[in-house]
């Protein structure tokens, strides 16, 4: 089985710090910090692009891995859009239509919109199979809609480690291990439901529905919907 | 007020629209027409007909503070201090003032720590901070926030929330794809491929998107 471990990877800046231990299995795991945490600096240590200032990491059967960034023009490598889609080795006809971008194949991929960026480098991202994939703020810049379809399409993965940090707290996949950072270091909430007890960013809704005495099973919007479901009857 | 009317640029076209001072929210799919609302405000763009008038002046002709999404393209100097000072440089004020107003303002966003950090090395979200702060330094009579929250977590959002309604601004314009932030304001507009198709205040408006993803779910039983 693919996994990834983390033994007490340090990573210091001035005053701030970052320590980390624990293991990511196959499946889909949620790391939630706060604005400055380290999210984005764990991703890049685990994805071997940052050296760790200590500690070590190691990674089984893992031979392909991809890390997504937050901002996607720090992607962009294509002139055009079919040019992009190309440098990952996607052919444009097969994701253009189902992102919503038919007929932009001669646009500059910096021309489009944020979204429309966003979307076009999840989708190259995730027309292949990686046995690590992290994905740093993958729902930013993305509208509500588009954010109900990549949980959709993130939940249709069946091999390999994803790992999304963010802070998002509405619009999520179903997850097998909630993570988090809480001063300067990564807590291992364990698996939901029971995750939520000791979570510190769980979100408000799971928050509401607990006290309603229906705490949801995951932390997808079916969730939500099948807990408040419960409520009413 | 703010009052557009035959307001046409690229594929937006508002035919009349009156805001009231207070925190306006705009929602919407991507591509709907936010941002280039958001840039006719602030005075970014102008409009290819009608008009837009901020207090019947042009937005050209007001006090606005912008923030964008991808904050990387606004942000002008290396360090943070001097990115939060620049508005106030700008405009030759004296440099004890420039000093404590930067600090008064870096207070209130919580990111005291970081003024002496470059810009470079923040977080997504820190800079999305340190653009706001530019911002609110100066005082702008519009504060124009075009998806800031996309790269911000729940408590940092709190705590400028707070910012935003202690900063002095008339007029808070501002879209987003968080409901719960757009729950909390006095006017919301949902845009649907250049047109505003519901306006009025949250209670109002978002019943009539019950069903779709834009139903925010805090606000049910």
């Amino acid at each position: 089985m693919v996994k990834i471990s983390l033994n007490q990877v340090h990573a210091v800046r001035d005053q701030w710090s970052l320590s980390a231990s624990g293991t990511f299995n196959e499946g889909v795991h949620l790391v939630s910090g706060d604005v400055g945490s380290g999210k984005s600096t764990l991703a890049l240590m685990m994805a071997g692009l940052l050296p760790l200032s200590g500690g070590e990491i190691g990674k089984e059967k893992i031979i392909t891995s991809m890390l997504s960034l937050q901002f996607p023009e720090l992607h962009v490598t294509g002139l055009s859009v079919a040019e992009e889609c190309a440098s990952w080795g996607v052919a444009p006809d097969e994701i253009l239509d189902t992102i919503g971008l038919t007929g932009k194949k001669e646009a500059s991929p910096l021309s489009l919109s944020r979204g429309e960026l966003k979307r076009l480098h999840l989708a190259c991202v995730l027309a292949k199979d990686y046995d690590l994939l992290l994905l740093d703020e993958p729902f930013s810049s993305l509208d509500c809609e588009e954010k109900v379809k990549l949980c959709a399409r993130i939940g249709q993965k069946s091999k390999g480690i994803t790992v999304i940090f963010t802070h998002e707290q509405n619009i999520l996949p179903r997850v097998k291990r909630i993570w988090e950072i809480v001063d300067g270091t990564l807590v291992d909430c364990g698996m939901p439901p029971d995750a939520f007890t000791h979570w510190r960013h769980v979100p408000p809704i799971i928050k509401k529905l607990t006290a309603l005495g229906s705490t949801p099973n995951n932390i997808s919007r079916d969730d939500f919907l099948e807990a408040a479901c419960r409520i009413q009857g | 007020m703010i009052t557009a009317e035959f307001l046409c640029y690229r594929n937006l076209a508002i035919d009349a629209l009156t805001i009231n001072p207070g925190i306006t929210t705009i929602i919407g799919a991507n591509g709907s027409g936010k941002t280039t609302f958001l840039k006719l405000c602030a005075g970014i763009a102008v409009p290819d007909s009608g008009t837009l008038m901020i207090d019947d002046a042009l937005p050209r002709e007001t006090e606005t503070g912008w923030v964008n999404e991808f904050p990387d393209r606004n942000i002008l100097f290396v360090n943070v201090f001097d990115e939060i000072s620049s508005p106030l440089r700008f405009r030759r004020i004296p440099c004890d003032e420039i000093d404590s107003n930067v600090r008064a303002c870096s207070e209130t966003m919580g990111i005291t720590h970081l003024l002496t950090r470059a810009v470079r090395e923040l977080s997504g979200g820190e800079k999305v901070l340190v653009s706001l702060a530019a911002a609110l330094v100066h005082h702008p009579k519009v504060l124009v926030l075009d998806e800031y929250d996309s790269h911000l977590d729940a408590h940092s959002l709190a705590k400028i929330e707070q910012g935003i309604r202690k900063s002095g601004a008339d007029y808070v314009i501002r879209c987003t794809q968080q409901m719960d932030t757009a729950i909390h304001s006095d006017y919301l507009l949902f845009f649907d491929s250049g047109r505003i198709t519901h306006a009025g205040t949250p209670d109002f408006v978002f019943p009539f998107l019950k069903g779709t993803a834009y139903y925010p779910f805090l606000s049910e039983g």
